[in-house]
């Protein structure tokens, strides 16, 4: 779906801090920044990823973005060990501005069990409750 | 923070409809219209128009302008030609910086100062307190005037067009009087990007009354668009004053800075006779300073920012960061720091602790772009090439 400027893909889980989650079939999970995030931060110039092989919780900083202006932490939507890094983005930066939700994606983290993550998407949004949450941003 | 507390500058109508808009100083101003990094360069290469109203404008008058102004400031005034300008610093006893302030004079006993926009109250206070036994008058006007920077190789050519007096005889720091767009407008020869350009004083305008300043940021628009003019945000400014090495009152000094640890001992002048700080600087300049501001330039991928530690190659931290970013001119990470005199050479490798990593740096000479290239001072023409 689409609020104002900004794509809100259905089927995805979102933070409050814009990141998203997407579950794969194989139970990892897919993560990234939005377009709301994109469009905010601007001209994303550097990214610092997360090393592969790392265990990280739900909603600690886990990278960082750098637009020209400021430096950004990114959250990890949902616990486990960060299995593939996109190294792509450190050449091409500006993939996470053209293409948060495709080749912008930032890493992909395998949860410690099915039950931990079905328990974890519980605190992430909905496409439509993240939807109405930055509509809400927008208007205040 | 409330919006409606914010102030605003006679041009902040077009900003409104045209920026993402940010607090500065208790302004509201543009943060950029198109992008940092496209106004960046379009000042780099042809030209951009900046709104910096939000500056404070004081002007200081009488008989005794010129010995006060000796008396408070660092630089020496009475060098100063009418219709010239320079650069200048205000300090505290302990040589401790104020602010750094730029001095216009208009005629003999008649000064326009340019303090910062955070410091404007603070300075005025400091001003009037120290103006008793001296007979001179100061007034603040920065809220009946509006200031515009037009900057880079092509802001000459796009403002003659419009200017009643041909500027390309202005030499750089000089002032002049003209009209554009019919407006009249003080003209000066200076800014804070590194290129060649002018700051223009449009009188009689205010958020109230915004129509001449308005009229002038139109015609220059208009003007300059076909040679890629373009409007430029406070991001632009602070992205072209960091390559070009100038220090950002409040982020790379303060008053627990000296000018001679910013790097700014050419404005002060030990020459003319006694003035607010002299002892302090006179003391530091015979002990030698403990730490100097330098650039450095990170020479793997990373973006310095305010804060970061400075390590030297064995990892002890010997400094910190006083601002940095992303350089859209040379592609990397560029940066000012406070480090020990001994590892302030061009050419020492030292460190920046990121945020989890640790990214080599080296220190590098102001500007940090090649000064035959870009700057007022190039020798090669712009736009140039195939």
């Amino acid at each position: 779906m689409r609020v104002g400027d900004y794509e809100v893909p259905e089927g995805l889980y979102y933070t409050r801090e814009h990141e998203w989650a997407k579950v794969l079939e194989d139970g990892t999970v897919l993560t990234g920044i939005t377009d709301y995030a994109q469009k905010k931060l601007h001209e994303i110039v550097n990214i610092e990823l997360p090393e592969v092989g790392v265990e990280v919780s739900q909603m600690q900083p886990f990278a960082s973005v750098d637009s020209v202006k400021a430096t950004s932490e990114i959250y990890a939507p949902v616990s486990g060990e960060v299995v593939e890094a996109n190294e792509a983005l450190l050449n091409q930066p500006e993939l996470l501005n053209q293409d948060p939700y495709g080749q912008g994606w930032i890493a992909r983290i395998k949860p410690a069990s099915p039950e931990k993550l079905q328990e974890e998407l519980k605190a992430l949004m909905t496409a439509e409750q993240y939807a109405k949450y930055i509509e809400e941003l927008e208007g205040s | 923070m409330s919006q409606a507390a914010l102030r605003r500058t006679p041009l902040h109508g077009f900003h409104v409809k045209r920026a993402r808009m940010t607090e500065f100083a208790g302004f509201e101003m543009p943060l950029w219209y198109e992008g940092i990094i496209p106004e960046h360069m379009a000042v780099r290469e042809a030209a951009g128009i900046f709104d910096v109203s939000h500056m404070g404008r004081f002007l200081v008058e009488g008989p005794g302008a010129e010995a006060f102004l000796n008396y408070v400031l660092t630089n020496d005034v009475s060098a100063l030609e009418p219709m010239s300008s320079h650069y200048s610093l205000l300090c505290n006893e302990r040589g401790g910086i104020l602010d750094d302030i730029f001095v216009l004079r208009l005629a003999e006993e008649r000064f326009l100062l340019v303090p910062n926009a955070a410091t404007r109250e603070k300075d005025l206070a400091w001003l009037l307190r120290h103006s008793k036994g001296h007979d001179v008058r100061i007034k603040d006007i920065s809220d009946q005037s509006a200031l515009v920077a037009v900057q880079g190789p092509r802001a000459l050519e796009v403002l003659n067009a419009l200017s009643s007096v041909d500027l390309s005889g202005v030499p750089r720091y000089g002032l002049v009087e003209t009209e554009i767009a019919s407006v009249p407008v003080l003209a000066s020869r200076t800014g804070y990007t590194g290129e060649d350009g002018f700051e223009l004083y449009i009188w009689d305008a205010s958020p109230e009354k915004p129509e001449r300043a308005l009229s002038v940021w139109g015609a220059i628009l208009r003007a300059g668009e076909p040679v890629g003019l373009k409007p430029c945000g406070l991001g632009a400014r602070d992205t072209l004053r960091l390559e070009a090495g100038y220090p950002l009152y409040g982020s790379d000094m303060d008053e627990h800075t000296t000018p001679l640890e910013a790097r700014l001992a050419f404005a002060v002048k030990m020459d003319k006779g006694p003035f607010i700080g002299r002892e302090a600087l006179e003391a530091q300049m015979a002990e030698g300073v403990k730490r100097l501001r330098v650039g450095l330039r990170l020479v793997e991928r990373g973006v310095p920012r305010a804060g970061m530690p400075v390590l030297d190659p064995d990892g002890r931290e010997i400094g910190r960061i006083t601002s940095g970013t992303f350089s859209p001119l040379l592609r990397c990470g560029i940066a000012m720091a406070y480090v020990p005199p001994e590892l302030a050479e061009p050419g020492t490798e030292l460190l920046v602790g990121l945020r989890g990593r640790r990214a080599r740096a080296v220190v590098v000479k102001f500007p940090f772009y090649d000064k035959t290239k870009y700057g007022w001072k190039r020798t090669t023409q712009a736009g140039g090439g195939p």
